[in-house]
C-alpha cells in the first residue's frame, strides 16, 4: 500500500514543547474532560430516565392486567349470573307448567266429547313442547355450569333403540318418509348390555331423529346404530342418523352447535325451535366420551354421528320396576292411606286427579308438620312428600319420622319424595335423608304410579 | 466539524513543518479555543477551513491539493483506528457503498449530533464503474476526493477517478466517476 510521504517528519521534534504548545495541549485536555464529564451525566440521566419508563411499564403492565381480570371476572360472573336467572326461570316455569299438564291429564281421564278432546290434545302438545324448551334451557344452563350429571345404568342397548324406534317410527311414517333401521357390529346379534345413561342418550337420539324428521320433506330417515370393542375395554356406540331433507350449508355447519343459534334466521321461522337441542346433545355426547359431527350439503341431506362410550355390563337377572298394567294393580290391591303433604293448591289438585282412578284413603296436608302429627295419629301406607314447604321442609319431616319409627320400633312408612329440584346429587341427598322414592316435578303420572307401586309392593311383602 | 478532524489536521501538517510554523499559524488566525481543540469536541467548520488555507500558505500548496493529501491521511488514520469497518470488504467499491449506511450509522450512535455529508453511490458499466455523489455543507470536495483516492489505494487494485463539481446555492456537490482502471 502506498504511504503519503508526509508520513516520516522532514524535521527533527524537539526535546521540549513550547509554553504556548503546553498551555494548548491542557486546555485541550482539560475541555475533552469537561466533555467527557458533560457526557457521563447524559448516560447517567439517560439510565435514570429509562429505568423510570421501566417501571412506569411494569406498573402500566400490572395495571392492564388487573384491569383485564376485572373484566374477565365481570364477564364470568355475568354468565354465572345468566345460568341461574335461565335455572331459576325455568324452574318458576315448570311449576305452574306442571299445574296446566296435570289438570290436562287429569281432564283425559274424564268424558269428553271429541271436540273437547281435540281441544285437550292441542293443550297437551303444546305444554308438552313447552316444557321440552323449558328442559332444553335447564340443560343448557346445567352445562354452562358444569352441573349437568349423567347417570350410568345398566340397560340392554338393542331394547333402549327398539324403543327408541318404535317411538319415531310413527312420525316418520305420517310424514310419508321411510325409515331404515340397521344394526351392525356387536348389535347385529342383540343381547348387548352396558352402563350408560339411557335417559341423557334418549335425549341425544330423539333431537337427532326429531330433526331428521322435521328437515326432511320426501324421501327417507335412515338409521344405523353399532357398537365396537375399544382398546380401553369400552364399547364405543355409534349411532348414524341420515336423511334426504335439506341439509344444511358447509358454511353453517359451526353455527349448529352454538346455543340459541340455527344454521339460518330462516330456519327458525320456517321449523321453529331453539337452537339448543344440538347443542345439548352434544354436551352430553362429550361428557359420555363421545362427540357428534355432521356431515352436510345445502340441498343434499344430512348426516349426524353421535357417538359414546359405554361400559360393558351383564344382564340382570331379573329387571327391577314393573309395567304399567302391574302398577295398577299394586295401587288396586286395597285402599291404601297415602298422606300427601304438598303445599301449592295446584300440586295437590294434580296429584288428586291423578290419583282418583283408584280407590285410595287420600289425605292431603300443606306443610311437614302437619304430615308428621297426622302419621303419628293415624299411621299411613305411604307418604308422598314435597321437598320444600312451609312450616317443617320435606326432608325435615322425613328425619322425625324416622327417628320415631327407630324409637317405637316400627315398620318403617314408604316416603316417597316429590320435587321439581331433580338432579343427581339432589335425589340421593333426599334417599340419605331417608326417602324411599323419588318423582320429579312436572309430575308425569306412570312415574308417579311406578314410584308408588314400588313403594307399596315393598311394603306388601313385609310383614306388618 | 469533530473536533478529531482538526486534531488530526495538525498531526499532518507536523510532519511537513515545525511545531514552532504550526503553532505561528495557530496564533495568527482567530480561532474560538485558541486552537486547543479536543478530538471529542465540536468546532466550527469555518476555522478548518482558515488552517487548511494558512498551512497550504506556509507549505506553499493550493488549498485544494493539501484537502487532497489531508483525505489520504484521515483514510490511513480510518484504517489504523477502524479495522472493523474493513471486514468483509473485497474491494473499493464495496467499502465507498458502506460509507453511508455502515459508517455513518456507527457515528451517529457515538455523536447523535454529529453533521454528516450524504454519500449515494450508484454502480455503472455493469459494476465496473462507481458513480458516488457527495453533498454537504462544507466545500471540502477535494478532501473527499482524497479519502476516495486514499481508499483505492488501501485496496491496491488500480482505479481512474473523475471529479465533477456540481455545487449550487451554496450547497456543496460533487460526483466522483470511479472506474478501474484497464
Amino acid at each position: 500500500m502506498a504511504r503519503p510521504e508526509y508520513d516520516h517528519p522532514i524535521t527533527q521534534l524537539p526535546d521540549r514543547v513550547s509554553r504556548r504548545r503546553y498551555e494548548r495541549e491542557k486546555r485541550a485536555r482539560q475541555e475533552a474532560e469537561q466533555l467527557l464529564e458533560a457526557k457521563s451525566r447524559e448516560l447517567y440521566d439517560a439510565n435514570l430516565a429509562l429505568q423510570k419508563q421501566a417501571a412506569g411499564l411494569e406498573e402500566a403492565v400490572a395495571q392492564r392486567t388487573a384491569e383485564f381480570e376485572a373484566a374477565r371476572n365481570e364477564a364470568e360472573s355475568a354468565n354465572a349470573a345468566k345460568s341461574i336467572f335461565l335455572a331459576t326461570m325455568s324452574h318458576e316455569i315448570r311449576t305452574p307448567l306442571n299445574g296446566v299438564l296435570g289438570m290436562a291429564t287429569a281432564l283425559a281421564d274424564s268424558d269428553l266429547t271429541s271436540e273437547q278432546e281435540e281441544i285437550l290434545d292441542l293443550i297437551s302438545d303444546s305444554g308438552n313442547l313447552l316444557l321440552s324448551v323449558i328442559n332444553d334451557i335447564l340443560d343448557l344452563s346445567k352445562v354452562e355450569a358444569g352441573m349437568l350429571e349423567i347417570e350410568n345404568v345398566p340397560t340392554s342397548v338393542c331394547d333402549f333403540l327398539d324403543g327408541m324406534c318404535a317411538q319415531f317410527a310413527p312420525k316418520v311414517r305420517e310424514k310419508g318418509l321411510r325409515f331404515t333401521v340397521l344394526y351392525s357390529g356387536l348389535l347385529s346379534a342383540g343381547g348387548v348390555w352396558a352402563e350408560f345413561d339411557p335417559n341423557r342418550l334418549s335425549q341425544v337420539l330423539g333431537n337427532l331423529l326429531s330433526n331428521a324428521i322435521k328437515f326432511t320433506t320426501s324421501g327417507a330417515v335412515a338409521f344405523t346404530a353399532e357398537a365396537v370393542h375399544l382398546e380401553n375395554g369400552n364399547l364405543q356406540l355409534n349411532l348414524i342418523i341420515r336423511d334426504t331433507g335439506i341439509g344444511v350449508p358447509e358454511e353453517n355447519s359451526e353455527k349448529l352447535f352454538q346455543p340459541f343459534t340455527q344454521a339460518d334466521a330462516s330456519i327458525t321461522r320456517k321449523f321453529g325451535g331453539t337452537g339448543l337441542g344440538l347443542v345439548i346433545a352434544r354436551d352430553i355426547c362429550r361428557m359420555m366420551g363421545g362427540d357428534i359431527t355432521c356431515l352436510s350439503a345445502a340441498g343434499d341431506g344430512t348426516e349426524f354421528t353421535a357417538s359414546i362410550q359405554m361400559t360393558p355390563a351383564k344382564c340382570p337377572e331379573t329387571t327391577k320396576g314393573l309395567q304399567l298394567a302391574e302398577n295398577e294393580a299394586v295401587l288396586k290391591q286395597r285402599k291404601w292411606r297415602v298422606l300427601i303433604a304438598e303445599d301449592n293448591k295446584t300440586n295437590q289438585l294434580v296429584l288428586k286427579h291423578m290419583l282418583k282412578r283408584y280407590d285410595l284413603e287420600l289425605v292431603i296436608v300443606a306443610d311437614g308438620a302437619k304430615v308428621v302429627s297426622e302419621w303419628r295419629s293415624n299411621g299411613a301406607d305411604l307418604i308422598l312428600m314435597d321437598v320444600n314447604m312451609p312450616v317443617m321442609d320435606g326432608l325435615s319431616a322425613t328425619r322425625a319420622i324416622r327417628a320415631d319409627e327407630l324409637e317405637g320400633k316400627h315398620q318403617p312408612v314408604p316416603i316417597v319424595a316429590i320435587s321439581a329440584n331433580a338432579m343427581v346429587h339432589q335425589v340421593s341427598g333426599y334417599l340419605e335423608g331417608g326417602m324411599t322414592g323419588h318423582v320429579a316435578k312436572p309430575i308425569r303420572k306412570a312415574e308417579l304410579v311406578r314410584a308408588m307401586a314400588l313403594a307399596l309392593s315393598e311394603t306388601a311383602i313385609a310383614p306388618t | 466539524m469533530k473536533g478529531m478532524v482538526f486534531v488530526e489536521l495538525f498531526r499532518m501538517a507536523e510532519t511537513v513543518m515545525s511545531e514552532e510554523d504550526l503553532d505561528n499559524i495557530i496564533d495568527r488566525i482567530d480561532l474560538s479555543t485558541d486552537g486547543a481543540y479536543t478530538s471529542v469536541g465540536n468546532y466550527p467548520c469555518s476555522e478548518l477551513i482558515k488552517l487548511v488555507v494558512a498551512i497550504g500558505d506556509q507549505l506553499n500548496i493550493p488549498v485544494t491539493a493539501l484537502q487532497t493529501k489531508f483525505g489520504h491521511w484521515m483514510f490511513s488514520r480510518f484504517v489504523d483506528g477502524y479495522p472493523e469497518f474493513f471486514e468483509g470488504k473485497q474491494n473499493a467499491f464495496e467499502m465507498l457503498e458502506a460509507i453511508e449506511n455502515e459508517v455513518h450509522v456507527e457515528v451517529l450512535k457515538l455523536y447523535p449530533d454529529a453533521e454528516l455529508p450524504t454519500f449515494s453511490t450508484q454502480r455503472f458499466s455493469g459494476g465496473a464503474g462507481l458513480k458516488m455523489t457527495y453533498s454537504s455543507d462544507r466545500p471540502l470536495n477535494h478532501f473527499c476526493l482524497g479519502l476516495i483516492e486514499g481508499c483505492v489505494e488501501h485496496f491496491d487494485r488500480p482505479a481512474e477517478i473523475k471529479m465533477r463539481d456540481c455545487s449550487e446555492d451554496g450547497r456543496c456537490r460533487a460526483e466522483f466517476m470511479i472506474e478501474w482502471a484497464k
